[in-house]
């Protein structure tokens, strides 16, 4: 028999037992159904972290830190000695903590590296407040804006000539701000309030002036207005974040030459003036991964810590990838499962249609073709199940795309489910395999049925 | 020409040795009639299935045509048995849910017949057997005698040289039995292929150019020829 036969042949033999084989089926449906799901959402996650980097950072960049404990690589169960030299941080968990910063000598011996372009720091400013006139004051966070950053713009535009006092503002504080539109913001002035240290010659004058007469309340006010307001124009205003990274959704960009200023003003007379958590250092043709590889190599043998854009994906990606090992176990677990499925049903078929394979074998068949009928039964039975798990999991999770996306705060057009055709077809044709492993012993026992024995049968 | 000589078959060892068939030889020339007849246990069935090569003979020879068909593999023998012969049941053994076209198609699939040729001569062969007008009918809804039918334009379709029945008549009726009978000698005088019949039925068995009787694993008599164990053309 040709294969072809063979396989319109098996495919009428299962019509014929339709609710034998729907069942067998649906017990391979299940399992694909986990799988298919479980693929979407790592497509999907792995489809946006990959965004986020993209869209925040540039690949031929380093990121390099002083302190392993920022790549969340130093143990923390272990008393740290105390450095005078360290700068201050938070830790995760909220309580403070020494952190080595970066220092502008650092930077100065990193610019020297060979193979390194330019350098960047990564600047964050805890900005008092953010005003507008006429408006109430609200809390926020100034960021340097890093040129590999493709923020979704409502309105304005990030040129070359985004630089100095200009700021992106987040579409969150439109309202807020009393802006009627996106377009009505651009070029507008806002204030920013950057508190600043207290300077001994501050205090001295402070205490001259008889601030021991001073209530607490009055002494926490005047620190507390101890600050610069700095006006900036709106140059343009960026979409609910879609993709940046998480926790910055509220922050304003400004230019880094106009962020270093502001630094320096929120550090002036403190312990981490001109001190970084971290740097941006560009590569030269840091698009080779050769040439980012060696250049991060050289600052690690300064004793910096060193990742690469990509590492931070890859290392994302890898918990990604455990996740999804743990969902998709189980549904192997639930295909396992529906293989000894596949196998009684087989052997029952067998059984049903020992006369027909006596016939068969009586005009002339083969035992390798008998035996092919019914693995291709068992295929077709996979081919079934995979094709009702996997075209339900789509068709759900196409459905409940726009929800997940609306729960977990995805900026809209985000998917957190992607599904790649390639991907379920290679799917079902590994249930496909699987199945024709499972139809192994019940064919081998049609193919070696005694066609006698088979036609004595009444 | 059908060459049987000195085949025996033997079953189990020792003490428990049974010997199905003793010594048999005979001869059926091309395009003739032989009805092998017995009681049950005579040994006419094991000796049909030896003769069409479902089984193994325990000594002596098979010849069908100048091949010897005891000589050949199992994939040359069911090669051989898919394009030379084929086997009428007394249970029909037609498959009740496919279409009668499906039916017949079966042995054309097995021989690899090419696909442009198949249509037409499932056709022919179910015009044959006056089931034309069945051909897309499931095979269920055929009354006893039209099931045997079916199962006779499937053993016509491939053109074999042998047809094996096996009790063709064993579950019909007399009146239709008597039609499925004169349908098959008809069609063995129009397509000159070889009729082997096990039967019980002696009328069906004296209408048989040969007659060959058997009884415990021996035949015990053979018409139309002088010769007992031999039979040779009239």
């Amino acid at each position: 028999m040709t294969t072809r036969d063979i396989i319109r042949r098996s495919g009428r033999s299962l019509k014929s037992a339709k609710g034998r084989t729907i069942l067998t089926a649906l017990a391979i449906a299940v399992g694909t159904f986990a799988l298919t799901l479980t693929l979407a959402a790592s497509n999907g996650a792995t489809a946006y972290v990959n965004k986020i980097i993209n869209d925040n950072f540039d690949p031929s960049e380093l990121i390099v830190t002083a302190d392993p404990s920022i790549f969340g690589q130093a143990s923390t169960s272990s008393p740290k000695e105390y450095d005078p030299s360290f700068g201050t941080g938070v830790s995760n968990s909220g309580a403070t903590t020494q952190i080595k910063k970066i220092t502008q000598a650092d930077i100065d011996t990193i610019a020297k590296v060979d193979g390194v372009a330019s350098v960047r720091e990564d600047i964050t400013v805890n900005a008092r407040y953010i005003t507008r006139e006429g408006q109430k004051k609200y809390v926020t966070t100034i960021a340097s804006y890093n040129p590999a950053q493709k923020p979704d713009l409502l309105a304005g535009g990030l040129g070359a000539d985004f630089n100095g006092a200009k700021l992106i503002l987040p579409e969150g504080f439109l309202q807020s701000l009393g802006f009627t539109s996106a377009e009505n913001a651009i070029g507008k002035s806002v204030v920013v309030s950057i508190p600043k240290n207290f300077s001994p010659d501050q205090l001295r004058a402070q205490l001259m002036a008889g601030s021991f007469a001073q209530t607490p309340e009055q002494l926490a006010k005047s620190i507390q207005d101890n600050a610069d307001n700095v006006v900036f124009t709106v140059a343009a205003v960026s979409k609910e974040p879609a993709t940046s990274r998480p926790g910055t959704e509220l922050y304003v960009y400004t230019s880094i030459d106009e962020a270093r200023v502001l630094n320096d003003i929120s550090t002036s007379g403190g312990a981490d003036f001109r001190k970084y958590n971290s740097i941006y250092v560009k590569v030269t043709d840091g698009n080779k991964a050769n040439n980012l590889d060696a250049t991060a190599g050289k600052i690690r043998d300064l004793g910096f810590q060193v990742r690469t854009v990509k590492e931070t994906q890859e290392f994302l990606t890898n918990i990604i990838g455990v996740l999804r090992g743990i969902v998709a176990g189980f549904g192997l677990i639930a295909i396992i499962a529906s293989v000894f499925g596949i196998v009684n049903t087989m052997y029952i078929s067998v059984l049903q249609r020992t006369r027909e394979i006596g016939l068969m074998k009586a005009l002339g068949m083969r035992k390798r073709d008998i035996g092919r009928l019914f693995r291709f039964e068992a295929a077709w039975i996979g081919f079934l199940g995979g094709a009702i798990g996997s075209i339900s999991a789509v068709v759900l999770g196409i459905a409940l795309n726009p929800w997940i996306t609306k729960q977990l705060n995805l900026s809209a057009g985000t998917k957190l489910l992607i599904f790649m055709p390639l991907q379920i077809i290679a799917l079902i044709a590994i249930l496909m395999a699987i199945s024709i492993m499972a139809g192994w012993l019940p064919s081998r026992k049609a193919a070696k049925l005694d066609p006698i024995e088979a036609l004595r049968v009444e | 020409m059908i060459k049987v000589n000195d085949v025996s078959k033997t079953y189990g060892k020792g003490d428990n040795l049974f010997t199905a068939l003793y010594k048999i030889s005979l001869e059926v020339p091309e395009g003739s009639t032989v009805a092998i007849i017995g009681k049950s246990g005579s040994g006419k069935s094991t000796l049909m299935h030896i003769m069409s090569g479902l089984d193994h003979a325990s000594s002596g020879e098979v010849v069908i045509g100048g091949k010897t068909l005891t000589e050949m593999k199992a994939k040359q023998i069911d090669a051989f048995r898919a394009s030379e012969m084929s086997f009428i049941f007394q249970a029909f053994f037609v498959e009740a849910n496919q279409t009668c076209f499906q039916n017949v198609m079966l042995p054309l699939e097995i021989a690899k017949t090419p696909r442009g040729q198949r249509k037409k001569r499932v056709e022919s062969a179910l015009r044959a057997v006056g089931l034309e007008e069945k051909v897309d009918a499931l095979a269920s809804t055929l009354s006893g005698g039209q099931k045997q039918r079916l199962a006779i334009a499937r053993a016509i379709v491939n053109k074999p040289k042998i047809i094996f029945a096996d009790e063709p008549t064993g579950n019909l009726d007399s009146a239709t039995g008597e039609l499925v009978i004169d349908l098959l000698f008809d069609l063995n005088k129009k397509l000159k292929c070889t009729l082997v019949v096990v039967t019980h039925d002696n009328e069906l068995a004296d209408k048989c150019d040969i007659r060959i009787e058997m009884k415990d694993g021996e035949i015990i008599s053979a018409s139309n020829s002088k010769a007992k164990k031999e039979v040779r053309r009239v």
